[in-house]
């Protein structure tokens, strides 16, 4: 029975690597192609749309600026799969809802796109949404998963 | 003096109807009759190779023959664009009657101020160019031919054009799971006419070469009607809030290759956008 555990822990472990291992490969591009390690943004604003579409979903916020100004602003998410199986579905992403996206900047900094890496509700539950196998800086969030005990929105 | 005759755009709408209401109508009267093939359990059975034929696929909407898809301003009329000069005739727009029903696509007033600049811009903008997907309905009315394969658990079709597929679910999976060019197609019968209902679409897709478009909210309906051995009548109803002021109709007929020897062939046209997509970035000329 132990060793069957043991087995059975083996293989998710194995199955979580070759997750981790696969995403670059699905990811379609490298980060580094089109974000920039170096520009960190937060942004925070209402859901507008949503493109649950392969090789990666874009998630379009709405963000206030200053003097009642506001831009739409498109980020990046991993591939539908990866991020259902983050636990991130795409009912939870109504239009009109309000994210705080932690990500990196489009290396051209006029445009308003980002790499989305954790994306968190205004309840406080917080999900990876990016593709840190494709290069992002990683800071260990990347790992949690469904099937291995994360949590669901 | 021109010598050209100018039809007004509604006597053009009424002349396509004349033309539906003589041709179609009889015809479709017929699908009840025992002139179609079936299959062992009395359904009609549309397994071939199926073509439509006219212009749709340049311009879905009544239209004259026009010098080029994209124009630019000249110095008394419009001319073809720098992009689409050099293809002279071949790149013209042959005239078509058009297959919506009542002749015009409703739309809201910002869409349609899209679909005028989507035309303005037709070689950068229209998907086919980049052998992009081609949605549902275009990818029935292109100039390829597509297969249907149907048995009793399963309806399947494969379009020459870029290869793309539809698989057809005979029970309703749920909501589509991503949105896609081609969308998400559930069918089922309804008497003699196989009735397919399509969403989840990414919103990119075209109706044809002349910019007509629609959202990623787009719902399509689409009804195949056996109308004779060899003939079907295809329909399809567009529903699009965001787009259209009402829901609008397409119809028209299609074609079963007869020859012995039909089948579809291989239009991987990936390949031949390359250079169109990614040669500014190879080293050598």
């Amino acid at each position: 029975m132990r060793s069957l555990k043991l087995i059975y822990g083996t293989l998710t472990l194995g199955a979580v690597a070759l997750l981790a291992y696969a995403v670059p490969a699905v990811a379609h591009h490298a980060f580094g192609a089109e974000f920039d390690s170096d520009a960190p943004i937060r942004l925070e604003g209402a859901i507008v749309r949503v493109e649950w579409v392969n090789p990666h979903s874009w998630i379009h916020i709405e963000v206030e600026g200053d003097g009642g100004t506001s831009r739409v602003w498109m980020v990046e998410g991993g591939t539908p799969n990866v991020l259902l199986r983050r636990g991130l579905r795409r009912e939870c992403l109504a239009i009109g809802s309000v994210l705080i996206v932690d990500g990196y900047q489009a290396k051209d900094h006029s445009a308003a796109r980002a790499n989305g890496r954790d994306v968190t509700f205004t309840d406080g539950r917080k999900f990876f949404l990016g593709s840190s196998g494709a290069g992002a800086p990683a800071d260990g969030a990347e790992r949690r998963s469904v099937e291995a005990g994360g949590e669901r929105c | 003096m021109s010598s050209v005759v100018r039809v007004p755009k509604y006597a053009v709408g009424k002349i396509v109807l004349g033309m539906l209401a003589v041709v179609l109508v009889p015809a479709y009267g017929q699908a009840q009759s025992s002139n179609i093939p079936r299959t062992l359990s009395g359904r009609p059975d549309m397994n071939g190779i199926w073509q439509a034929l006219g212009n749709a696929h340049w311009d879905i909407e009544p239209h004259q023959a026009r010098a080029a898809l994209e124009m630019r301003p000249g110095p008394v009329v419009p001319v073809p664009s720098e992009a689409v000069v050099a293809f002279g005739a071949v790149g013209a727009v042959p005239p078509g009657v058009g297959i919506v029903e009542g002749g015009e696509i409703p739309y809201l007033p910002q869409a349609f101020a899209i679909r005028d600049a989507n035309r303005e811009n037709w070689v950068t903008r229209d998907p086919e160019v980049k052998c992009y997907l081609p949605g549902v309905p275009r990818a029935t009315y292109m100039p390829f031919p597509f297969q249907i394969f149907q048995s009793e658990s399963a309806f399947f079709i494969t379009y020459e054009y870029a290869s793309a597929v539809r698989n057809i679910y005979l029970h309703d999976p749920g909501p589509p799971q991503v949105d896609s060019w081609m969308g998400q197609s559930v069918g089922h019968w309804e008497g003699d006419t196989f009735v397919v209902e399509a969403n989840g679409f990414n919103g990119q897709a075209w109706f044809d070469r002349s910019g007509n478009h629609a959202s990623y909210q787009l719902t399509v309906v689409e009804r195949y009607t056996m109308i004779g051995p060899d003939h079907m009548l295809y329909e399809a109803t567009m529903e699009d809030p965001s787009t259209f002021s009402r829901p609008w109709t397409i119809r028209l007929p299609l074609y079963k290759h007869i020859n012995a020897d039909a089948r579809v062939g291989v239009f991987k046209c990936v390949e031949f956008v390359t250079e169109l997509l990614y040669g500014q970035y190879r080293k050598l000329p």
